[in-house]
């Protein structure tokens, strides 16, 4: 309890700062226009219809991109876990791709969709993939060989060790991993937009950063903020209620 | 021996490992219904690797084996129940969950599966704490748990792969004083491994002595004393001895 106050002291003070020091021209408010200001200006943006379209189009395309690379990426993370083959020459070769950074790939994908909402789907489940991919055969290889030889001694079929241990062996793990490739994901769309697009949220922010139009910039750092958040600890929610077993 | 019904027979038993490790020589030996064997030995002699054959979780290179009279080509819960090691229960599932875990494979209903759940629960001695998870219970009320999962199903056979290992010595030797008593009131087949010498005398009726790799037996001994079984029994000369014998023949090879 003392802890959340503080917490919520802490955030207090911030947006108090947030508020003061522009306004008393501290900070100067060409760079950080104080709260009040930003707020009204969200309330303005978010009456638009472009900024409706804006965030329509993001939506959809964090949304399929994630709906493409988790699937992908989980089959793929498991086979490269059981199957021994597989796993012996593709770990090396995906753990040295996965430690280029992913947006130099960026101009590839123009190149190959257009500047166009199907490149921002690619680009992001892209990248996502291989974050899904990483943890799912980590996920894989925390199940403990004990729990297997168990089951197969009691007479286990390849279905019932499949959804009896090895799946919620791995829940809390998976869920973890889903959160985290999320946040992959967000960052996957955000950099394509921003990097070239004709509308999404990340097109606005960087058109508004373009121009200095730093509240409404701000603005939508606030909307991006809340969608982040309110993401993250939905599954973070459901983390602990799956892994209540492993306190 | 004409007249003794045998639960378990192992004939020439060899195991080779990738086609150039001997593991298992030409083991041979055969346990009577109802009687309780130990398999001690060092470790990497072999013996988890055995008992994993003896249960069908593993094939062997040479040699026969035969379980209440038939070999044993794969895993069968109905004849041969098999006890793990502490760690082997289920996190998250309750301490009862883990108990059902083998009769929900096969599909007993929901109801038979607590009842029987249940009453295993209290053979063990752990009435009352069915609902707990297994962070939430002792070393020694998880291996309780873990030999009620074992017997869930009511094997004729019981293997145990050292499944007090874990076990600080104190609860170790409660835990062997009470596995006794679950045995007296259930006459099954146990092959227990352990390579605590002290628990070996004070568990088998016979004590089979493994070499180190390969794995041979290199004695077997009959252990004279009366049951039920007691702690003062382990002051006595015939414990003594009984145990410098085993620890002679070990010390012995390589």
């Amino acid at each position: 309890m003392k802890i959340v106050a503080v917490r919520l002291a802490l955030l207090a003070l911030v947006l108090a700062a947030w508020e003061l020091l522009p306004r008393h021209g501290i900070v100067n408010p060409l760079l950080l226009p104080p709260l009040s200001d930003v707020l009204r200006a969200l309330g303005d943006q978010l009456l638009r219809p472009q900024v409706h379209e804006a965030i329509a189009v993001t939506a959809a395309e964090v949304m399929l991109a994630f709906a493409i690379a988790v699937p992908l990426g989980a089959a793929l993370g498991v086979l490269i876990a059981e199957s021994e083959y597989l796993g012996q020459v593709f770990k090396p070769l995906l753990f040295y791709v996965f430690s280029i950074p992913k947006s130099i790939f960026l101009p590839m994908f123009i190149l190959v969709f257009g500047i166009s909402f199907a490149q921002k789907v690619a680009y992001a489940s892209f990248t996502t993939t291989f974050v899904v991919l990483m943890s799912a055969a980590t996920a894989v290889e925390s199940v403990k060989q004990d729990y297997l030889l168990v089951a197969r001694s009691y007479g286990a079929t390849r279905t019932q060790v499949l959804l009896r241990v090895y799946v919620p062996s791995m829940m809390p793990l998976l869920l973890e991993a889903l959160r985290i490739s999320m946040i992959f994901n967000f960052t996957g769309v955000m950099i394509a937009e921003m990097y070239a697009s004709r509308t999404g949220i990340g097109h606005l922010i960087a058109g508004w950063g373009e121009n200095f139009q730093m509240t409404q910039l701000f603005a939508g750092v606030i909307v991006l903020a809340a969608v982040a958040i309110l993401f993250n600890e939905a599954v973070r929610w459901m983390e602990t209620r799956v892994s209540a077993w492993r306190a | 021996m004409a007249g003794v019904i045998h639960a378990i027979e192992v004939e020439g038993l060899s195991h080779v490992y990738g086609g150039a490790v001997s593991a298992l020589e030409n083991i041979s030996f055969s346990v009577a219904a109802g009687r309780f064997t130990v398999i001690v030995g060092p470790s990497g002699c072999g013996k988890t690797s055995l008992l994993m054959m003896l249960a069908g979780l593993r094939a062997q290179s040479q040699g026969t084996i035969l379980c209440q009279g038939r070999p044993i080509p794969g895993p069968d819960p109905q004849r041969v129940g098999v006890i793990f090691q502490e760690a082997s229960l289920y996190p998250w599932l309750t301490a009862v969950e883990n108990i059902e875990f083998p009769l929900s494979l096969r599909g007993t209903p929901k109801n038979e599966r607590r009842k029987r759940a249940g009453a295993m629960l209290e053979l063990v001695g752990l009435a009352g704490f069915g609902e707990r998870y297994p962070h939430e219970l002792s070393g020694g009320m998880k291996q309780r748990v873990s030999i009620a999962r074992g017997l869930v199903q009511d094997p004729p056979v019981l293997l145990m792969d050292e499944p007090f290992a874990a076990l600080d010595e104190q609860t170790r030797m409660t835990m062997g004083h009470e596995l006794l008593r679950i045995w007296s009131t259930t006459s099954k087949t146990v092959v227990f491994i352990t390579h605590s010498l002290t628990e070996a005398v004070y568990l088998a009726d016979e004590v089979l002595v493994m070499s180190a790799r390969p794995g041979r037996i290199i004695d077997r001994i009959a252990v004279p004393l009366p049951r039920p079984r007691s702690y003062d029994m382990m002051a006595t000369d015939v414990f003594g001895r009984l145990r410098d014998r085993i620890w002679q023949q070990i010390r012995k090879t390589p």
